[in-house]
């Protein structure tokens, strides 16, 4: 039950990163700096589920659930310690210092990559959720009903990356 | 205060006090080795620090099989390749590493490649990555009081080809033992005193405040900055004393194991940019950014900081404090301690008196925000808010 929860939230988590990074500037300059070949996952352990993103050819795609070979690989040790993070009960950096999750690579990327989130999960939740896991109250550049059209509508297509890959 | 969650481990066994390092050699029969690489730098060498462990290997039958002295000041993946290599040529089975953080860490990074057959140490970046037992016997014997890496689970190697500065966070890289002998410490001068005891403090404060903070780190964290408060001073007044640098190698060594468990936070992640972009020693960035990092915090942790007035300040100056006025006071406290050191040794006070210039801040802001501890900060803190505390540090 609890990994079904959480491969729903994936799916929309996973679908507003991509639809971020076309319309939220902060996010699309976040990922302009990711590396060439960058791919980021999200995993549970000990059987998933997981979500993906990547930057290939400098453009940045949502890869869903498929096998890939990580860059940046964020494991949550099971999913009782990532449920709360994914029902916008618990930060992602305090779990992360809880040690709910290990992270396979370079902690500046994640640094990254939580800061986007922060912005995907501003669009996503609801405030009443967001107050208590994001930094600051979240602020929107768009509106959530764009964000949630552009969610659902663009599932895995592929956003031109920025300034290229640098 | 209790966390909803958890984690601590410290499983190094600590030799302090007269002789420690005599009884080095007991402590590798007991881990069944024989030939020991014994690691350390060329300063170190000259200085006949490290000869005191290498001659005590000797005297106790269990002579160094190779000594590599050719630590540079930031620990690179090449140095650690060519450390992986030596330990082979020679046979050997433990490592014994005298001398601060950067030989620390080498030492760290070597493990990982012997037991790993790594060829490419990135594989192994990151938090909880490494798995199965270290095969690599390891002693520490820290030549400075400060980074207490002589019981931390982290290792920060620089790959200098690819401009990468890669993190390793394990419980695997927890030396086996660590030595605290203040022969190791008597020498050194005023300002790598104050400023490593600095470094030290810093550990504790933040460790204290950061999200992970916890029960068992917090009684660390206390211990070491008692110890601070009484001795940092005393070991600039009398640094011959031994009773002196012991206390500060145990302070930085309490520090080091309550922040290896709780992590630190904003004044770490600035400090290894203002390291990394302006080359500040890493305890002077300590020093100059510690009050600013608690005032940035202290809308947030300002009660945890109020307890800390008891060990930074004393007794009689936390109870004439206002409950409400201790976490101002702590910070305070950590001010009067920077004024006292800069007017002892020289120590800067600012971050331009350091070398920092106007150019480098948004670097360095640029910089701190990726930084790792800054995931541990209790307060979040973007670009502008970086940018804004540097230039109250300027
Ligand atoms: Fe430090």
């Amino acid at each position: 039950m609890k990994r079904r929860v959480i491969a729903i939230v994936f799916f929309f988590l996973g679908r507003g990163f991509a639809a971020c990074a076309r319309l939220d500037s902060r996010v699309k300059r976040e990922i302009g700096r990711w590396a060439e070949g960058t791919v980021v996952t999200l995993r549970v352990a000990p059987s998933g589920p997981q979500t993906s993103w990547s930057v290939r050819d400098g453009v940045f795609r949502h890869l869903g659930a498929r096998e890939v070979e990580p860059t940046l690989l964020v494991t949550f040790k099971n999913p009782e310690g990532a449920l709360p993070v994914f029902l916008g009960m618990k930060g992602v950096l305090q779990a992360f210092a809880e040690h709910r999750s290990t992270l396979a690579g370079d902690i500046s990327l994640g640094m990254s990559v939580v800061r986007c989130l922060h912005i995907v999960e501003g669009y996503l939740f609801p405030a009443i959720m967001t107050r208590r896991i994001l930094p600051s109250p979240a602020h929107r550049e768009k509106s959530v009903v764009a964000a949630y059209a552009l969610t659902l509508a663009v599932s895995s297509a592929p956003v031109f990356v920025e300034g290229g890959a640098a | 205060m209790i966390p909803d969650y958890y984690e601590f481990r410290n499983s190094t066994k600590i030799l302090s006090g007269t002789g420690a390092i005599e009884n080095i050699t007991f402590e590798l029969a007991n881990m069944k080795v024989s030939r020991p690489l014994v690691l350390t730098n060329k300063q170190l060498r000259s200085l006949g620090v490290a000869d005191i462990v290498i001659g005590a290997l000797e005297k106790g039958l269990i002579p160094a099989a190779a000594v590599y002295d050719d630590v540079p000041v930031d620990s690179s993946v090449s140095t650690v390749n060519e450390v992986a290599k030596a330990y082979a040529k020679a046979d050997c089975d433990a490592i014994v590493a005298v001398g601060g953080g950067s030989v620390l860490d080498t030492a760290k990074g070597a493990s990982i490649v012997i037991t790993h057959g790594a060829t490419d140490l990135m594989q192994y970046m990151g938090s909880e990555v490494l798995v199965g037992d270290r095969m690599v016997p390891f002693v520490a014997v820290p030549t400075t009081a400060g980074t207490g890496s002589e019981v931390t689970s982290a290792a920060v190697i620089k790959d200098t080809e690819r401009h990468v500065k890669m993190g390793f966070v394990s419980y695997n890289l927890l030396p086996d033992v660590a030595v605290l002998d203040p022969r190791m410490t008597v020498g050194l001068p005023p300002r790598i005193t104050a400023a490593t005891g600095m470094d030290a403090l810093c550990h504790a404060v933040e460790a204290f405040s950061c999200r992970q903070a916890n029960p068992l780190s917090d009684c660390y964290a206390r211990a070491a900055i008692d110890l601070i408060r009484e001795y940092l001073p005393a070991a600039l007044a009398k640094p011959k004393v031994q009773e002196n640098r012991l206390a500060m190698a145990n302070a930085a060594l309490l520090a080091g194991v309550s922040f290896s468990n709780s992590m630190v936070g904003i004044v770490h992640a600035i400090g290894h940019a203002c390291g990394g972009v302006a080359g500040v020693p890493h305890g002077e960035a300590m020093a100059i950014l510690l009050p600013h990092g608690m005032t940035y915090n202290l809308g947030v942790v300002g009660d945890r900081y109020g307890e800390l007035l008891l060990h930074l300040a004393g007794p009689q100056a936390y109870c004439t404090e206002h409950p409400a006025d201790r976490g101002g006071a702590a910070i305070q406290a950590v001010r009067a301690l920077n004024t006292m050191l800069h007017d002892k040794t020289g120590m800067p006070l600012t971050l331009s008196e350091a070398g920092v210039t106007e150019e480098h801040l948004p670097i360095i802001a640029r910089t701190a925000i990726d930084d790792g501890a800054m995931a541990f900060n209790p307060r979040d803190a973007g670009y502008d808010d970086v940018l804004t505390l540097l230039r109250q540090a300027f």
